[in-house]
């Protein structure tokens, strides 16, 4: 491969791997390319997308939150409970956000405060705060009143509500990262914690306020996925913190902090996955297909990552022994 | 040209620092005019970074005074000491590699406009610095595709975005090329034609000829003197960083090789670092390795177990060719960090010296015999005299001598032929040195080769059979157990690049 091609591979490769994923798709299925079928996927991808962004901030600094599937499901319990209390859904909803930050607050006093490592915090937050909230809906399904259930199917024209809300955040959370003090403060974080205090950056804040964004965003995001179904069950957010990992990493956000884009990224990862679930489906293929070919891709964008991030050979190659540079040494410099 | 030039800028008096009761200064002292380019050296741990990062905030004086243009200052954190106007570059450099230049510039003042970061100020602001500094990269390049001299750069560039009066360079051509020197040292000196207090800190007496003015230097956390360059020699200089040197009594008599070579390396090199680097030990030799800090003693060592990488040369061990990481195996490697080189400090002493030898302590089901493998840690506990209490206690509790024997003996378990001791005495009383030296002497009795390093010279001249002289990363000369200690001196004394002893 010459070295254009392969520049061009590793800058767009991505690109090009999803538009032969969407050309292969439609061709196979009659429906998948229609105007309905990718309005469709874009409403299934919102709460995903919404989600993700939380994941990608942290993941930008270097961190990981793998609570946010745990954080929406007690924040839309907490909502949902003041709704059957007769609140207006307005304020519930607004609680339901609150308590996402909340929630996103205290993983930032685990991890900042007590210095326990982010993947071990939400980890225990993770099981947690799940079983909070499994205690407090007795892990029944709880339907949602008749007047936020219509939110789900909400359009404007032809697009869903939703869309445009997860369109919005993307937009918003795109420029916080790139155009913004906090936003650049957060990438050299994830560049490397210690040069980032040795500066003089106030890593702890910074740190300290993604974990709230996050949390919030986790709330935000399963708000949209409730509305969707229509209901809160015990399934609400589960593995959804796997899925914004995924999304952020075959988004080209790296794992090691400090390198990605939130825009492009996150859209592009949950378009991945979206369309590879909904044209398998299409296709009426094994429903169990869909893990293996996501858990292959994961693996691939890991390795892209690790290559770009230049954690894979850094070792150098042992030198060999026989080679002496600058042909041989000068003749006894030593004097004896 | 500043009004300010050559007045007194900066004025340390006095100033104390201990770290968990050990002094690290007492009473020192420091001070810098505009539009001069003041040195500060010292030998490893006399003191100039503690000074210096109290200089820069990041340590806090446990008492004296600080003064810029003669009014106390107080700083609580580096931030502080930027609006005082000191600028550092540091000797790590502190980038964000997947950043731009002028973000990496910029980083903690970002220019904003209505609560986003203005990025065609921010450009503008770093473009300027970049023409101050005489560099071609734009601001916008991403710092991780800029070699080390231009990375270098962009470090300043940040120092300089504070507008300092005193700019503080640590180490700063440690991983420069010779171009990139020579750019640097003009970049230093229009900083002194501008007004600008320089403290340079190095370890390297041909950089203070060439670019400083004066030269101040420490010692065991006091300041020994200061001199305007042009009235010192280096021989001075070096006399005054090491102190009077007391001809202690030989710990043996040197004794002329006359075992099988042990090691013999040709041709070492790593760029910028190590250059073609000869020698030869043979077994029963202390040969001592004499060289300032910073001369590549450490990084010889280094490289030729593997720990650093290397761009050229062989090894070869007892006659037959290895590669680093084969020689490491067959290396007793001791350093002056007990604890980077592999103590476990919550660990029993037994079982930090089992640990390297876990083949010789088990029992018939393989299973690890904890009564073989006290018996085996006891018999080195005896042998070298380790004082404890008892064997399972943890390393962490020993004095810093008995640690180094504890790291002594899991060496001396696996039995090597050639030994490497980096300033194994640092940091350690008095008696305990000489113990840790006689241990050294009973190594090569017992027919190993030995290669040691130390910045004190008293201590290589107990024990050394000869010496070997490195300057640069090259060997430039050798000589014999019977060398003066003015002819030692003068050997590192001499700024001549290419000299030959």
């Amino acid at each position: 491969m010459t070295s254009d091609a392969g520049k061009f591979l590793r800058h767009y490769g991505f690109a090009v791997v999803l538009v032969l994923l969407f050309v292969g798709f439609s061709l196979a299925a009659d429906h998948f390319a229609r105007p309905s079928n990718i309005i469709a996927m874009l409403h299934t991808m919102a709460p995903v997308i919404v989600m993700s962004c939380g994941m990608a901030l942290v993941v930008l600094a270097g961190k990981l939150d793998i609570s946010i599937g745990s954080v929406a499901f007690l924040s839309c319990t907490f909502g949902v409970l003041l709704m059957d209390a007769g609140l207006p859904p307005v304020i519930a909803f607004a609680a339901t956000i609150l308590a996402g930050a909340f929630l996103g607050a205290l993983n930032g006093f685990i991890v900042v405060v007590l210095g326990i490592n982010p993947l071990i915090a939400t980890l225990g937050t993770m099981i947690a705060l799940r079983g909070v909230a499994l205690q407090l809906t007795n892990a029944i399904l709880i339907p949602l009143p008749e007047s936020v259930r219509t939110l789900g199917n909400l359009t404007i024209g032809p697009i869903y509500a939703d869309i445009l809300v997860a369109t919005a955040i993307l937009a918003a959370m795109h420029v916080l990262h790139r155009r913004t003090v906090f936003g650049r403060q957060v990438n050299a974080i994830g560049n490397g914690e210690e040069i980032a205090a040795r500066i003089g950056i106030p890593v702890s804040r910074v740190v300290f306020l993604s974990f709230v964004l996050s949390g919030t965003l986790a709330a935000i995001g399963g708000l949209m996925s409730m509305v969707q179904v229509g209901a809160i069950s015990s399934y609400l957010g589960k593995g959804m913190e796997f899925t914004a990992v995924a999304v952020v990493v075959v988004g080209g956000i790296s794992l090691f902090g400090g390198r990605g884009n939130i825009g492009a990224g996150v859209f592009l990862g949950a378009l991945t996955f979206t369309m590879i679930e909904n044209g398998l489906n299409q296709l009426s293929a094994n429903p169990y297909l869909y893990r293996l070919v996501t858990g292959a891709i994961i693996f691939v964008a890991m390795y892209a990552d690790a290559l770009k991030s230049g954690q894979l050979g850094r070792r150098r190659r042992p030198i060999p022994l026989t080679e002496i540079p600058d042909a041989a040494p000068e003749p006894s410099r030593q004097a004896r | 040209m500043s009004v300010a030039a050559h007045e007194t800028v900066l004025e340390m008096r006095a100033i104390d620092k201990a770290f968990s009761r050990v002094p690290a200064l007492s009473g020192a002292s420091f001070s810098a005019r505009g539009g001069e380019v003041h040195a500060l050296m010292g030998a490893n741990g006399a003191g100039k970074s503690t000074m210096m990062n109290i200089l820069g905030g990041v340590h806090q004086p446990d008492g004296g005074v600080i003064e810029i243009d003669g009014r106390p200052i107080a700083q609580a954190s580096p931030r502080d000491a930027r609006a005082n106007g000191i600028g550092f570059v540091h000797q790590e450099l502190n980038m964000l590699p997947s950043m731009t230049v002028a973000e990496n510039v910029l980083i903690d003042e970002m220019p904003t406009r209505n609560g986003l970061v203005d990025k065609t100020r921010m450009r503008e602001t770093t473009a300027a610095l970049l023409v101050r500094l005489g560099c071609t990269f734009s601001p916008d390049d991403t710092v991780e595709t800029l070699g080390m001299g231009d990375r270098q750069m962009v470090e300043i560039a940040r120092a300089l975005a504070g507008d300092p009066r005193i700019l503080i360079f640590d180490e700063p051509t440690s991983s420069l090329s010779a171009r990139e020197k020579r750019r640097l040292f003009a970049v230093i000196g229009k900083l002194r034609e501008e007004g600008t207090a320089v403290i340079y800190i190095t370890h390297f007496l041909d950089e203070i000829f060439a670019v400083c003015d004066r030269v101040t230097v420490m010692r065991d956390g006091r300041t020994v003197g200061s001199r305007a360059v042009g009235e010192v020699t280096s021989g001075e200089i070096v006399t005054m960083m090491l102190g009077d040197i007391h001809e202690a009594d030989r710990l043996r008599v040197a004794a002329p090789a006359v075992g099988e070579t042990v090691l013999e390396v040709r041709g070492l090199t790593r760029a910028g670092v190590l250059d073609r680097v000869d020698l030869r030990i043979a077994a029963g030799e202390i040969v001592g390795l004499w060289g300032l800090l910073g001369s590549g003693r450490t990084e010889l060592l280094r490289s030729l177990v593997g720990l650093d990488p290397l761009d050229g040369g062989t090894i070869a061990l007892r006659g037959a060719g290895v590669t680093p990481e084969a020689l490491h195996r067959d290396v007793g490697f001791v350093t002056e960090d007990r604890r980077g080189e592999g103590l476990l400090l919550q660990q029993s002493v037994t079982r930090n010296i089992s640990f390297a030898n876990l083949d010789k302590v088990r029992g018939p089901l393989g299973t690890i015999d904890t009564r073989k493998e006290r018996a085996f840690a006891s018999g080195f506990v005896e042998r070298l005299k380790i004082k404890l209490a008892s064997l399972g206690q943890p390393v962490r509790t020993l004095s810093g001598g008995n640690q180094q024997k504890v790291v002594f003996a899991r060496w001396l378990g696996t039995q090597p032929r050639l030994f490497f001791l980096d300033e194994p005495t640092r940091g350690l009383d008095v008696a305990a040195k000489t113990e840790i030296l006689r241990l050294t002497v009973e190594l090569a009795e017992a027919g190993a080769a030995v290669l040691i390093v130390s910045s004190e010279l008293e201590e290589l001249m107990r024990v050394c059979d000869r010496y070997l002289v490195i300057r640069r990363g090259r060997i430039v000369g050798e000589r014999a157990a019977t060398a003066s200690r003015e002819e030692l001196l003068a050997d590192i004394a001499d700024t001549r690049p290419e000299a030959a002893a």
